[in-house]
């Protein structure tokens, strides 16, 4: 029993290793693609296949955060008589947080997915040992041009999705409450900072670089046989999944120190 | 047949002829299985040697084991006198580029047209500067294996034996020196195995290359080999010429190569019963 234990401990302790060691020859070795010219043509073929059709779904995905948050928040702000504030609490919280956290769960799925099936079903009908055995880095050809796809794409379609939730919310303010637009806008404006919208975008380029390390990490160690592509599949998700969560946690506290430590430098210059 | 004078089973390991891949004490495990068991061989420069055995027996891991696609548990694994089973990938991708590997499955890039395919290995490690040479080439090695026409074709809509013809022109896209063949002629009609076997022949006289084929078929080992290792149970238990191998007293070799069934497997066959006993048949259907 304390046997299994222990060895089950050394298995996950081995794995974690080996996925470390994934993690940082992919990131070297995307470090070099970037400046080798035989890459782009690659990075751009990912980019499409991963942007072009994560653009709707992301789209949507925002424009109900925004809509929801506005119906929510809506009879607490009234309440206290400060309905135009309604703006600043949905861009805010759209910007920060929900926008890049739930398009990265969704990209998770959408992308991680995908990367896991076809990397996985490479592996099991032995294409990534064929790649291996022409003299070609697997990381290299395959892993390194999807991971720059996700660190490009991911920030941008985080973009795309928290405009669609200020539309949204927006929306919602103006059309079902009738809270005046102006009033709304130049609440918003002089509570959204620039830093918010770095901020977010930040966790973005994070996120997209943690759904391409651990999908195609599960793709690439992906059992034999459909079953085994379909767990890997599903591995990956969850996985995906709870490090977006650590990870915003995480930089949700570093940039909380950042802040504090240059706030007041902030306001003697300005 | 050329000349097999030099296989002599006498003297197998002749000095004079240089070993280009050679592997020393080599076992491997899966797990708790032992897949081989302690092998010693050398395969030699611009010879054909042909693996044989039954299904199972680790013919496949061994020839992963000459390019490393496989790490030995225990043992070494030399290339032209040079210890590669330790080196990093990166040491071996150059390595790499000096062999073709046809795999048994074939393992052709399914997201990728034949001609897409072949020219994989080709813009990974040439500097192309011109296009048009660059499908003259592919449309040579199509031809050579039979299926010049195929080029604009995914792999999914070939047909098996179609699908490991163009594995093979993968293989032989970039002239390599040694070329480790894992079943070519399994799944072609005898026509086309025979044209696969003139092909290996042709290869091996044209450009000198090494050539080892891990094969079932002994009507193809017999015509290729300048030397046959059988495999069993991990372990080599023949080694030598064709002739060699013909009459060789080990009875698990003749039933090999005669195709006999063992007493063992019948006793199995026997003991399942008489039919009806403990089997579904068709009646049983409702
Ligand atoms: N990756 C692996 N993990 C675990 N076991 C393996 C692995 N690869 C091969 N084996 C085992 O090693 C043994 C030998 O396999 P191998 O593929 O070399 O057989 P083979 O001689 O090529 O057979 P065949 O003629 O049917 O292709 C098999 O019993 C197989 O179960
Ligand atoms: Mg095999």
């Amino acid at each position: 029993m304390i046997a299994a234990l222990g060895a089950k401990a050394i298995e996950d302790l081995i794995n974690a290793g080996r996925f470390g060691r994934f993690a940082w020859r992919s990131a070297v070795t995307s470090l070099r693609g970037c400046a080798r010219r035989s890459t782009f043509p690659l990075i751009w073929t990912q980019m499409f296949i991963i942007g072009v059709h994560s653009v709707p779904v992301i789209m949507i995905t925002g424009a109900f955060v925004g809509m929801t948050l506005a119906v929510q928040a809506y009879d607490q702000l009234a309440g206290m008589g400060l309905e135009e504030h309604l703006g600043v609490l949905i861009n805010i919280s759209v910007v920060k947080e929900l926008g890049p956290v739930l398009a990265a769960v969704m990209l998770a799925g959408r992308i991680g997915g995908a990367l896991t099936a076809e990397l996985g079903t490479m592996n099991v009908t032995e294409q990534i040992d064929a790649v291996r055995s022409m003299g070609t880095d697997p990381v290299r050809y395959l892993v390194a041009p999807r991971l720059l796809a996700c660190l490009l794409l991911t920030p941008v379609l985080t973009i795309f999705a928290d405009m669609m939730g200020v539309v949204g919310g927006a929306l919602v303010s103006f059309l079902q409450f009738g809270i005046n637009s102006r009033a709304y806008w130049t609440f918003s404006a002089s509570a959204v900072a620039l830093w918010d919208v770095s901020i977010g975008v930040v966790k973005a380029f994070f996120f997209g670089g943690a759904i391409a390390v651990i999908s195609c990490y599960k793709g690439f160690n992906c059992r034999e046989g459909a079953h085994g592509v379909g767990q890997a599949c599903t591995e990956a998700f969850v996985a995906s999944f709870i490090s977006i969560l650590a990870l915003d946690f995480a930089l949700a506290v570093i940039f909380k120190s950042i802040y504090m430590i240059f706030w007041p430098v902030k306001s003697i210059v300005t | 047949m050329e000349k097999t004078t030099d296989g002599n089973p006498e003297h197998r390991t002749t000095d004079h002829a240089e070993p280009i891949i050679e592997v020393r004490n080599l076992s491997k495990r899966f797990g708790r299985k032992l897949v081989l068991d302690n092998i010693s061989l050398s395969v030699e420069k611009g010879k054909t040697t042909v693996i044989i055995g039954p299904s199972g027996c680790g013919k496949t891991v061994l020839i992963k084991h000459f390019i490393v696609l496989q790490r030995p548990t225990e043992g070494e694994v030399y290339f032209k006198g040079r210890r590669v089973d330790n080196l990093s990938e990166r040491n071996l991708n150059e390595i790499r580029t000096q062999f073709g590997y046809l795999f048994q499955e074939g393992a052709l890039f399914d997201s990728m047209t034949v001609a897409e395919n072949i020219m994989f290995p080709i813009r990974q490690h040439v500097k192309i500067r011109n296009w048009r040479e660059v499908d003259e080439v592919v449309k040579m090695k199509l031809a050579m294996v039979g299926l010049d026409g195929f080029q604009n074709y995914f792999p999914a809509r070939l047909s098996g034996g179609q699908r490991k013809r163009a594995a093979l022109a993968r293989a032989i896209a970039l002239n390599p020196e040694v070329l480790l063949y894992d079943e070519p002629t399994t799944g072609l009609d005898p026509i086309r195995s025979d044209i696969i076997n003139e092909l290996i022949l042709k290869l091996k006289r044209e450009l000198g290359v090494t050539t080892v084929v891990v094969t079932h078929d002994m009507k193809s080992a017999y015509k290729v080999a300048n030397r046959i290792i059988m495999l069993h149970n991990g372990k080599i238990v023949a080694d030598g010429n064709a002739d060699h191998i013909r009459n060789h007293p080990h009875p698990v070799v003749q039933q090999f190569i005669n195709g006999q069934v063992g007493e063992d497997d019948l006793a199995v066959l026997r003991m399942s019963g008489a039919v009806g006993s403990s089997q579904f048949l068709p009646r049983d259907f409702q």
